[in-house]
């Protein structure tokens, strides 16, 4: 009986367990923007037509466009245009912008890079620099540089990433002409993998990425307190008498267990990130995904504002289901053996 | 090797020290002045000797063996002599070394055991990579090292590929504990340091462990210092002990002669304050007061404010070694009076609380109704469930398995087990804070799961949770750290004594407060929970579920958080308020000394579990001198005694390892440890047997019936290579 038991549990395998319940909020979230589209009071397609006949489109040709650009057909009955819904997006069928006349996959494909490239920059910043400044703080607790970093990373911490960005705007970008003050890429340079082009990528990116750098005072004290654990651990006091090298002991046993639980939360700041990416582009007037959803939601542009809202959901649970698969490659308590 | 273990004896003192440490301090700079936790010590340790270092929590044990290693964590700071005499070439400076020359000191030459084997490994590395690069620290040869490893390893009962290949998690206590004995060893040093290396093990672990260490110490041919609180623990292998008291040593001598005449009133009163299974429960006597603090020690004698024998010049003028014989000197200005003083036995005029009720056992009289009556309880864990577990079975942890047991009015019952029995489990279950899963618990004939769904009105639910009390093991945890005592003492009065105002509420708490012995109650009133020592913090906690007059209290490990020389106090103090609320108890401990004691003082009776099921029940007496199931036995011989022959029987287990719960052999649970199993016992479960011939007395063992079946099947230890012997 026993046995049995274990075979069935092989089947269903917790990775695949995981895997499910990530496919489950996919779903979630694509029925929610459906039933949100459907059910939202004051009628989207009526709102639609009446802007664009004040364009001066006529209603029923108004009508037209619309149920062309939107994946949902307002007047087909419930279920089949949910299945409808689902087989277009399924499908990488998003629909139309109704203000940039455009396929909204196009209009993601475009930005969402530019996004990513500057967040990860961010995150991986951050995240590394957070840890190196935060285990030289644990390092020499209560020293002159702990007292100052940890001040440092409190005030900086509490104030909002967009306030630090509009001051680095400010002083770098107007008044010392350091950085460009907007755009994402240099002007009159052809686009392609050229020194001068890729330099110009990464200057244009500065600014956003320094002012994200932020996070990283947050993640130093995090790591701070994680070093200043493990530094009290008996099995550090072990390894120091057991004559290992400060080398090994500083990588292989005190960053190593303070970097564990930093790891969820690395994964878990994409999404909070990608949050802040709307106002943070907006400030840098940087064209990636989030300023292509502040534009769509002033247009109420639904199409791409629903297919902007999937995509960074679908990032997110992405980035959480990576945490949980390989958690196990870092912390082999974490690892399940059935 | 020479000496094998059988003729392995204690060695009379010889003069050829290994180590040698004179006028050895280690100090601490603190807020409050600097605190000196190791004072002026002297000491001499032998080659090739056990030498056994007693203390209590906070004595300086700890801090002399970092001292040996020159390992004083910061900020102490250790100064004096610690002279190592290899047997060729010059004696070293401990404390002088560099740093090159303590790397190659440490664990080469003084290697050390921590009490933390649960947290003595990284925890993302393999235990073979701990071996490998210590072997790499030190530039030795890394294959004839592993091989030397895997060696040790299996010397102390452990497959070596197994367990070099797993993360510590996936260890128990007692293979981690041991993994680091191993990789202690690695390295072939000459001095082998335990600082309490068995205190969180479960008994039959301990003792197997201590045998073990007799075996290496010969085989590995090392000098070993053993650190311990328990002082019948080391009684058995310990060549000499030394005696620490208040960071300086009161006394040391060999092991026969610290057992049987000890000359320093402290260690008298110790020997006698600690709780153990032949001695009569009379003679056992807590040792009053508690130990100084470490900035602020007690002028002249540092034992004087708790000594009967403290006269002026105790007071003022700390008192030199005085030598009992050339092996044993004591510091104790009045050593030859202690020995006629302070008698070991016969103290029969100690006015025991209790002794009047110890005469009759509760347990005889059956025709009584219970309390609490337990009745083929099951327990079964599933391992978590989510959503989408739905479709799969789940594996099933039998915590408790079959149980019934019945408690009477001031009637006790204390439940002995290894760790991860179920013991708690059952405690819990029998006061109705865990469901049983199947079974029933009745409280004065009703079902108490069947009163809190509304089945039975017949009583209160409310009723019966205040009948019910429980005292956790860890007093520290279980008051509210925000809340003053006078509050958390209130809260029950309030709720379940309407008609009393706030000034009777607090009268009443005064008064128990002061009847518990905290005094002024004024004073502890108004303290916070951090404010309080661990036994007051027990005695809070013990006053909270008392107030709630409850018919029954379930005690998880009351004792095993406190200092050994306060357990019998507070052990005495639970039995005299059990005479005054008139309440039964149900006692958790994994300790047998301390359930013998209480519940021989209270008339009693003990009960054995293994792996979720009660195997053996009955009064002291019987369990201890007329022990009927195997596993009974073993728990007794794993038990230290403080005796001064030596325990040299073979040790009455199979193997030392509990087998997974959430995988329990078949038939009798406890068939792969037996030493009797035989056939049937791998296929059939005993029922419960009455032991014949006495009242009270049953275990489930069919060797308990003469006519069983048993007695005709096959054993089944002689087939399996025996895989562990004394």
């Amino acid at each position: 009986m026993i046995q049995n038991k274990h075979t069935f549990m092989l089947t269903l395998d917790w990775r695949i367990r995981r895997i499910g319940q990530a496919l489950f909020t996919v779903w979630a979230v694509l029925t929610l923007s459906f039933v949100m589209v459907r059910m939202m009071p004051g009628n989207i397609m009526g709102a639609l037509v009446t802007r664009m006949s004040r364009q001066g489109i006529n209603p029923a040709r108004a009508r037209e466009l619309i149920e062309l650009r939107l994946t949902i057909d307002p007047d087909q009955p419930i279920p089949a245009a949910y299945v409808d819904y689902l087989t277009n997006t399924l499908q990488g069928n998003l629909g139309q912008s109704i203000y940039f006349t455009r396929p909204v996959t196009e209009i993601i494909a475009e930005t969402l890079p530019w996004t990513l490239f500057v967040l990860s920059w961010a995150i991986f910043i951050s995240f590394f620099l957070g840890i190196a400044i935060g285990a030289l703080m644990a390092y020499w607790e209560g020293g002159k540089l702990d007292v100052g970093l940890t001040s440092y990373a409190v005030v900086i911490g509490s104030v909002p990433f967009y306030v630090l960005a509009l001051l680095l705007l400010i002083f770098l970008a107007y008044r010392w002409n350091l950085f460009p003050s907007n755009g994402r890429q240099p002007t009159g340079i052809d686009p392609g993998f050229t020194v001068a082009y890729v330099s110009g990528i990464v200057y244009h990116a500065a600014l956003p990425i320094l002012s994200m750098l932020v996070a990283s005072g947050m993640a130093s004290l995090g790591m701070r307190g994680n070093s200043i654990r493990v530094l009290g651990e008996d099995y550090l006091r072990v390894a120091r008498l057991r004559g290992l090298s400060d080398l090994t002991i500083s990588t292989q046993y005190v960053a190593r267990n303070a970097v564990l639980p930093m790891y969820t939360s690395l994964l878990i700041r994409i999404g909070a990130m990608f949050g802040g990416s709307v106002v943070l582009e907006q400030v840098f007037q940087y064209r990636g995904i989030g300023l292509v959803l502040l534009e769509a939601t002033h247009q109420r542009d639904y199409p791409l504002m629903m297919g902007g809202f999937m995509v960074i959901t679908v990032a997110v649970v992405i980035a959480l289901l990576v945490a949980d698969l390989t958690y196990g490659y870092v912390d082999p308590r974490a690892r399940r053996t059935q | 090797m020479t000496v094998s273990e059988s003729d392995h004896q204690r060695r009379p003192a010889h003069h050829d020290p290994i180590l040698q440490i004179r006028n050895t301090s280690v100090t601490f700079d603190m807020d409050r002045g600097e605190s000196r936790v190791l004072d002026d010590v002297e000491l001499d340790i032998q080659r090739n000797e056990i030498l056994g270092i007693v203390g209590e929590s906070g004595s300086g044990k700890s801090m002399l063996a970092s001292a040996l290693l020159d390992a004083v964590v910061d900020p102490g700071v250790a100064y004096g002599d610690i002279t190592y005499r290899p047997t060729d070439g010059e004696p070293v400076d401990v404390l002088d070394l560099d740093k090159q020359g303590l790397k190659e000191l440490r664990w080469e030459t003084i290697s050390m055991v921590f009490q933390g084997a649960m947290s003595s490994f990284n925890p993302v590395r393999k235990i073979r990579t701990h071996f490998v690069e210590t072997l790499d620290a030190h530039d030795y040869d890394i294959d004839e090292g592993m091989e030397r490893a895997e060696g040790i390893l299996e010397d102390l009962y452990l497959e070596p590929d197994r367990v070099l290949d797993s993360y510590p998690h996936e260890l128990s206590g007692g293979m981690k504990q041991r993994a680091l004995i191993a990789l202690s060893l690695v390295l072939e040093p000459e001095v082998l340091v335990m600082d309490e290396p068995t205190a969180a093990l479960d008994l039959l672990m301990q003792r197997s462990i201590i045998s073990l260490i007799r075996e290496i110490k010969a085989e590995y041919d090392l000098t070993i210092v053993f650190i311990t609180h328990d002082l019948p623990l080391v009684a058995d292998i310990a060549d000499r002990i030394g005696v620490l008291y208040a960071f300086e040593f009161v006394e040391l001598g060999p092991t026969d002669e610290i057992l049987e005449d000890a000359a320093h009133p402290y260690t008298r009163l110790l020997l006698k304050s600690t709780p153990n299974l032949e001695a009569p429960i009379e003679t056992m006597q807590p040792v009053e007061g508690s130990a100084p603090d470490p900035v602020n020690v007690p002028s002249g004698c540092s034992f004087h404010p708790r000594c009967p024998l403290a006269d002026d010049q105790c007071r003022h003028e700390d008192p030199r070694a005085y030598e009992v014989n050339a092996n044993h000197p004591v510091h104790c200005h009045h050593w030859s009076t202690a020995r006629e003083e302070i008698s070991m036995t016969d103290d029969y005029d100690v006015s025991s609380v209790l002794q009047s009720t110890a005469v009759d056992t509760r347990a005889q009289s059956e025709e009584i109704d219970p309390v609490v009556s337990l009745e083929d309880v099951e327990v079964h864990f599933e391992t978590e469930q989510s959503f989408f577990d739905m479709f799969s079975d789940s594996d099933v942890v039998e915590a408790v398995n079959g149980v019934s047991v019945d408690i009477y009015e001031k009637d006790v019952v204390v439940l002995v087990g290894e760790s991860g029995c179920g013991k708690t489990t059952l405690g819990k279950t029998a006061v109705g804070l865990q469901e049983p899963t199947g079974g029933s618990v009745q409280f004065r004939g009703h079902d108490i799961w069947d009163v809190q769904t509304g089945t039975d009105t017949g009583i209160e639910w409310g009723e019966i949770r205040r009948s019910l009390q429980i005292v956790h093991q860890d007093p520290g945890s279980a008051l509210n750290p925000h809340r003053r005592v006078k509050t958390s003492l209130e809260a029950p009065l309030k709720r379940w004594n309407k008609d009393l105002d706030g000034n009777d509420r607090t009268q009443r708490v005064l008064s128990l407060l002061e009847h518990v012995g905290m005094t002024p109650p004024n004073d502890y009133i108004e303290r916070y929970p951090h404010q309080l020592s661990g036994g007051e913090q027990q005695r809070v906690a013990l006053i909270r579920a008392m107030l709630m007059n409850p018919d029954l209290i379930m005690a998880d490990e009351p004792v095993s958080a406190l200092d050994v020389s306060l357990r019998v106090e507070m052990m005495d103090l639970m039995i005299q308020l059990q005479d005054t609320f008139d309440t039964s108890y149900l006692f958790v401990s994994h300790d047998l000394s301390n359930a013998r004691y209480i519940a021989e003082k209270t008339g009693g009776r003990i009960g054995v579990v293994y792996l979720g099921q009660l195997v053996e029940i009955g009064t002291p007496e019987q369990i201890i001198h007329n022990p009927q199931h195997p596993y009974t036995k073993a728990l007794c011989w794993a038990t230290p005694e403080l005796g001064v022959e030596k325990n040299t029987e073979e040790a009455p287990i199979r193997t030392i390892d509990i087998p997974d719960p959430t995988d329990p052999p078949s038939g009798c649970r406890y068939h792969t440890r037996c030493p009797n199993a035989r056939e049937i016992c791998r296929t059939q479960s005993p029922e419960s047997f009455d032991v014949p011939d006495e009242t009270a007395h049953d275990a489930a063992c069919f060797r308990v019936d003469d006519d069983h079946d048993y007695w005709t099947s096959k054993s089944i230890t002689r087939a399996e290579e025996t895989v562990f012997d004394d």
